[in-house]
């Protein structure tokens, strides 16, 4: 097992229904947190208003259209959480290069054997819940990362057919870059059709996201789901 | 023997090729053939039928709506939809708006140089020619200027070479009408072509644009509100009432005029191209809903044997009364292909047999057409203005009656006379005669419906796919400018399961039946001279007068 | 044959007052401005009355009829005054072999210049016998024509992308007229296109004697750089929220947006709401129903018209990717109770497990 990071605090106090001693580890570094958090909170602004972008709910507090803007206001947090999203995961990508080592691009390939082998692991304790406990990486597991890392590829694509459906909105540089992805999939129509599809990708991911956090901070009993606030994880002395 | 091929037959909508055999100058077989299919039948399958007017609308630009209106009545057929009485009055006025247009386009732009002769009409004189016109119009263009105009434009356009009027039969022995007359329905060829974008503003009005205005099952998608500026108000019906005003002027003091001016050149022509002796008419202008097809204005029902004592109930649904055959189309059954099928069972399965392009004729080929043959109790019939004239002038429809009569009697011509090229002809101009009577009429019952603020346009009941039966079925019928048009629909869990059009211009082009039964254009060429064979003016004279749509007939 | 326009004016007694008006008239047709008219005037005054041929496929023709909607200029006038139209089948005088002859004529005589507007699909299955005029197939008749093209138009959807014969399951493998000849094409899509839109593309080419800027769809910018939707006069009413919720509400008699009636205007590239139809009487929102994006790619295959989003493949008529989004989301949450349930379950199995662990650890 690969040494990991040794945490400023004391070793974990050795009770004696707990006779295993833990080390505290500085895990998600303040980037990544801040990263998490606000991609979490772009992404439910995203699916809700962009649900409602697709089917508007009836609120009519007034009867002439200048008296109100709420459905442009909607459009309006969609672009503006669009926008924030984007420029967090591209600080994201560039935190792959420079973080520590939980961060780093290689976790989210299973390169190794060893990665390879703690999806199995992984699978097992999940999945098949033949196996509660074990092994697992004290960054994320490496089913997680791959899983990130398909998730991630999902977020270009949402990014890429969201700024393409901007492009036809906007004069500016960055949504027009995306003008040639309209014909390439066949016309706007289409494109709306995949974004508004893959909607449905974040609102399962989330689900089962949250879920798997609780799950693996009760089986692995190892502070996950505070990790993502406070960075820390603990990690057992030995093995 | 020779085997006369005329192919493309021009100024019609779409793509038709006539075979007429002529011995010692007189036609005596004939086949007429389709030679487009787009297979609209087979991509309807599958779909939401509230999309099917958008789509079967696309059947034709030039009597656009008119399947859309047979689309959204095969629907609601289906589902039990009772359209509101405002919306039945504006699909109305929809639809006899395109009878004024399309009658009128018809007469001039593509009847019309089969009767009168371009180049003939430079020797006119212009100021004869306007006292002519005001022997028998009241239209206040008709003047010596306007028609010196006319003649520069065309001495001009015909010396910069003619264009489309390139290559016509001009100077043909069977053009003859004095040079004024000629000069005169040359510059009202021009004015129709200003006037004709005038009246389907109606449709834009209401259906937003012509061609193909929108439709809507369970209505009409406009809405009526006097006190909004973005809906139909009293602006919009301003408008309307405009058009109309136009319409009946272009109508009354234009068209009719010159056809009847034209056709008393050719009185001869009441003697060929009578073709078939039965005809079909769906019945047209619901007056009290569209479920009581006795109180429409134009009558229900078939004529046979030309004998106008009788007119039998047509049934639509009754699977022994219409049938399609394929005997000589470019289809197959599954049932085999001399077998007859209702289109609530009707098949597609396009299979072209005919010989590899290019080719010469046609000749030898069992198969010649992409039409099918459509029969009414096994007869041949024919359909449009004339059958539907015929049917209600025999069902003793007073209106009709009265203006059939009127019109014979303008020309000094037995009733006999109507079983013709020329009567096919007048008959048209009767029809849009009647059209804007009742084009009026209608109006007039609208405007009486937004005054007491009677003003639904839509019946949603239905709307919802959850609130159909799993299955049902359906029949639109309507009377379109060229005749009986009906579409079929079947529908299954909210899809559409089958769809099958017949269309007047099937019924009337299409090839012989099992029987070896000619269909109209084929029986009303038999018989007919031809006086020079290189330019068989007489066959597009008969074919044309029926007002040929292909892409409809086909689809 | 081989006069300018300007020629043909003076002839027919038209003064130059007149006919500067034209070119004002022209200018403002093409989008040239006021500036356009010193150009068109140059233009009219130089080049020939072009010699066109107007190509009939697998169409519903009422991409001409529309075309003969145009107001400005009428078409009486575009007929005999602006080009010389040499072969239409629905409105020329000839038919048969004498029809023929009148494009193999212009063909012959005008190589390289004279322009072809094509209205329909081309049928390539089966080799192309499903559109057939003179005996000959559609497909050859095409390759013919457009070889010595100066410049091709495809009207309307057919021949700018397929339309409807080209739609789901495309019996007769109807094929737009771009994808056929190696030329540039100009695509003026819509079904049909709007009239004053085609003359105006029309004059821009007799006029300027060069292809309008196009996207890259190969359309002219100038009436295609917009969705319907930017311009939409019941705008403020999508952007307020006020949308018609069923068909003739109140709502819908207010004028309030079609967007939850399906409106494509949104996804849609056309000048509907700018142009409008038959010279600015309406435009389908205008008149309560929504576009059904017309003048888009596949367009007959985005249905039903009437949703927001297609049906979902499989899911019913009125399926959407909501419906299944929601039979997804709903599933991953039982899925994600389920296992909760069962590793509760199993709690105490993992307890002891745990305990043992850490004993024998100990
Ligand atoms: C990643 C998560 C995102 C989700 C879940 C999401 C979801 C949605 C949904 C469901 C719609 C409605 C589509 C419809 O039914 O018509 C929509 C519209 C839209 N989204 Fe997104 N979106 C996301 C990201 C983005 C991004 C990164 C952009 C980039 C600018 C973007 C731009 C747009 C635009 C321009 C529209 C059309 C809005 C309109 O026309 O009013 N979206 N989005
Ligand atoms: C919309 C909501 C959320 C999204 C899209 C999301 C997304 C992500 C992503 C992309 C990562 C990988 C971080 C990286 O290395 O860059 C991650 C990690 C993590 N998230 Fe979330 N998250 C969401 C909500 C939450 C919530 C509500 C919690 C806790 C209650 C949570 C707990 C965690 C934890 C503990 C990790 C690290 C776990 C591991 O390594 O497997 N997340 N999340
Ligand atoms: N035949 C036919 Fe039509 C008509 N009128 C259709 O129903 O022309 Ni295009
Ligand atoms: S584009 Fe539409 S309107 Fe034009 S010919 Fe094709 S189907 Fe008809
Ligand atoms: S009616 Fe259609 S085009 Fe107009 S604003 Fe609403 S959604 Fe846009
Ligand atoms: S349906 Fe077509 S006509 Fe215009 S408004 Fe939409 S593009
Ligand atoms: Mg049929």
């Amino acid at each position: 097992m690969s040494s990991p990071e040794i945490g400023a605090g004391a070793a974990p106090v050795v009770q004696k229904e707990h006779p295993i001693e833990y080390r505290r580890v500085y895990v998600w570094e303040l980037p990544v947190r801040f990263y998490h958090w606000i991609n979490a909170v772009a992404l439910v602004m995203l699916c809700v208003t962009g649900y409602l972008i697709g089917a508007p709910i009836r609120a009519f507090y007034a009867a002439e259209a200048w008296q109100q803007y709420w459905f442009g206001w909607i459009r309006f947090l969609h672009f503006v959480s669009a926008f924030v999203y984007v420029f967090n995961f591209l600080a994201r990508l560039y935190w792959g290069f420079v973080g520590n080592k939980y961060a780093k691009w290689n976790n989210f390939f299973p390169l190794t054997r060893r990665q390879r082998d703690e999806i199995v692991d992984v699978i097992k304790t999940d999945v098949l819940q033949t196996r509660m406990h074990g092994t697992i990486s004290t960054g994320h597991n490496a089913l997680a990362a791959l899983i990130y890392f398909f998730t991630f590829l999902v977020f270009c694509f949402q990014t890429i057919t969201g700024f393409a459906l901007y492009s036809s909105m906007s004069n500016s540089w960055l949504p027009r870059m995306f003008v040639w992805i309209v014909p390439l999939m066949g016309g706007e129509f289409a494109v709306r059709f995949w974004h508004h599809l893959f909607l449905w990708f974040f609102v399962c991911f989330t689900i089962v996201h949250v879920y798997l956090a609780f799950y693996h901070d009760y089986i692995e009993g190892r502070g996950t789901i505070s990790s993502i606030v406070g960075g820390w994880k603990f990690e057992r002395e030995k093995e | 023997m020779t085997r006369v091929v005329v192919d493309p037959v021009t100024r019609l909508e779409g793509h038709l090729r006539v075979e007429a055999v002529v011995e010692n100058g007189v036609i005596t077989d004939a086949f007429s053939s389709g030679t487009m299919v787009r297979g609209l039948e087979k991509i309807l399958i599958g779909r939401d039928p509230r999309d099917a007017w958008a789509i079967t609308e696309r059947v034709c630009g030039v009597c656009t709506t008119v399947h859309a209106l047979a689309s959204v009545r095969a629907v609601e057929d289906a589902l039990g939809i009772a359209v509101p009485p405002t919306a039945e009055i504006i699909r109305s006025i929809m639809l006899l708006t395109q009878y004024v247009q399309d009658h009128v386009v018809h007469f001039y732009h593509l009847h019309a140089l089969d009767w009168v002769d371009i180049v003939n009409a430079l020797k006119a004189d212009p100021k004869k020619a306007a006292e002519l016109a005001a022997s028998f119009s009241r239209w206040d263009k008709n003047t010596t200027s306007y028609f010196t105009e006319v003649q520069d434009k065309i001495k001009a356009f015909a010396a910069s070479g003619l264009g489309i009027f390139a290559n016509g039969y001009w100077g043909h022995s069977g053009y003859k009408l004095p040079p004024e007359v000629n000069l005169i329905g040359v510059a009202h060829y021009l004015d129709a072509l200003q006037w004709q974008k005038e009246v389907v503003k109606i449709h834009a009005v209401f259906g937003g644009k012509n061609p193909h205005p929108n439709y809507l099952v369970g209505g009409v998608p406009c809405s009526i509100n006097t006190e909004e500026v973005a809906a139909i108000n009293s602006e919009r019906l301003n408008l309307v009432s405009n058009l109309i005003s136009q319409a009946d002027e272009f109508v009354n003091e234009v068209y009719i005029p010159d056809l009847l001016a034209v056709a008393s050149f050719y009185k001869d022509w009441a003697r060929y191209g009578g073709g078939l002796h039965n005809y079909l008419s769906y019945g047209e202008f619901p007056t009290k809903g569209y479920g009581q097809p006795d109180s429409f204005k134009y009558a229900r029902g078939a004529v046979l044997n030309r004998d106008l004592t009788r007119v039998h109930p047509v049934n639509p649904r009754d699977a022994e009364e219409i049938k399609e055959y394929i005997a000589h189309s470019w289809y197959t059954y599954e049932g085999g292909d001399s077998v007859g099928v209702h289109p609530w069972a009707g098949e597609t399965k396009i299979r072209y047999t005919g010989p590899k392009p290019p080719f010469e004729t046609l000749e030898g080929h069992e198969k010649y057409s992409f039409l099918k043959t459509p029969r009414w109790k096994d007869n041949a019939m024919e359909v449009g203005p004339l059958a539907r004239l015929i049917v209600s002038f025999a069902a003793g429809r007073a209106d009709v009656r009265e203006v059939v009569t009127q019109t014979l009697g303008q020309l000094g011509v037995p009733v006999g006379a109507l079983f013709s090229t020329l009567g096919r002809t007048a008959a048209r101009g009767v029809d849009a005669a009647l059209a804007m009577v009742w084009l009026k009429e209608f109006f007039g019952q609208l405007m009486e419906r937004v005054k007491i603020n009677e003003v639904s346009t839509f019946n949603g009941e239905r709307w919802e796919p959850k609130t159909w039966p799993s299955d049902c079925e359906g029949v639109g019928l309507e009377e379109a400018p060229r005749g009986s048009l009906a579409h079929w629909i079947r529908i299954h869990e909210g899809r559409i399961d089958n769809y099958q059009l017949v269309v007047p211009t099937t019924w009337n082009g299409s090839p012989r039946d099992a029987k070896q039964q000619h269909s109209s254009f084929e029986a009303s060429l038999i018989g007919t001279p031809v006086a020079n064979l290189e330019q068989p003016l007489e066959i597009i004279r008969t074919i044309h007068s029926f007002d040929p749509c292909l892409a409809c007939a086909v689809h | 044959m081989g006069q300018s326009i300007w020629q043909t004016m003076e002839k027919k007694g038209y003064s130059r007052r007149e006919f500067l008006q034209l070119c004002t008239a022209a200018a403002a047709a093409a989008g040239l401005g006021k500036s356009g008219v010193a150009q068109v005037a140059s233009a009219f005054q130089t080049r020939e009355k072009p010699a066109v041929v107007w190509m009939h496929f697998q169409e519903c023709t009422c991409c001409s009829e529309s075309f003969i909607r145009a107001s400005h200029p009428i078409v009486a006038d575009a007929l005999l005054d602006v080009l010389s139209l040499n072969y239409t089948e629905t409105l020329m005088a000839a038919s048969g072999f004498q029809a023929e002859k009148s494009l193999s004529d212009t063909i012959r005589d005008n190589k390289g210049k004279y322009i072809v507007l094509v209205e329909g699909a081309v049928p390539t299955k089966d080799d192309g016998v499903y559109c057939m005029i003179g005996g000959r197939t559609a497909q050859s008749i095409l390759q013919t024509v457009a070889a010595d093209a100066a410049a091709i138009v495809a009207w309307g959807s057919c021949a700018a992308n397929g339309c409807v014969q080209a739609a789901r399951p495309n019996p007769t493998g109807a094929t737009p007229i771009h994808k056929l000849v190696n030329k540039p094409v100009i695509n003026v899509p819509g079904c049909p296109p709007i009239a004053d839109v085609m003359m105006a593309v029309v004059t821009h080419l007799l006029v300027l004697g060069k292809l309008p800027a196009l996207d890259s769809l190969g359309r002219p910018k100038e009436f295609y750089g917009r969705r319907v939707h930017d311009t939409c006069y019941r705008r403020p009413n999508y952007d307020a929220g006020l949308f018609v919720e069923s068909w003739d509400d109140e709502n819908a008699r207010k004028g309030y947006c079609l967007y939850k009636m399906g409106c494509r205007g949104p996804v849609t590239y056309n000048a509907c709401s700018v142009v409008r139809w038959n010279e600015g009487t309406s435009y389908p929102i205008q008149s309560g129903h929504g576009c059904i994006g017309c003048s888009e790619d596949g367009f007959w295959d985005n249905g039903p018209f009437y949703q927001h989003l297609p049906s979902f493949p499989g899911f019913g008529i009125e399926s959407t990717a909501d419906t299944v989004g929601t039979i997804v989301g709903v599933a991953t949450l039982a899925g994600v109770a389920a296992h909760a349930v069962v590793t509760n379950v199993r709690k105490h199995q993992v307890i002891a497990e745990v305990r043992a662990e850490e004993r024998k650890e100990s």
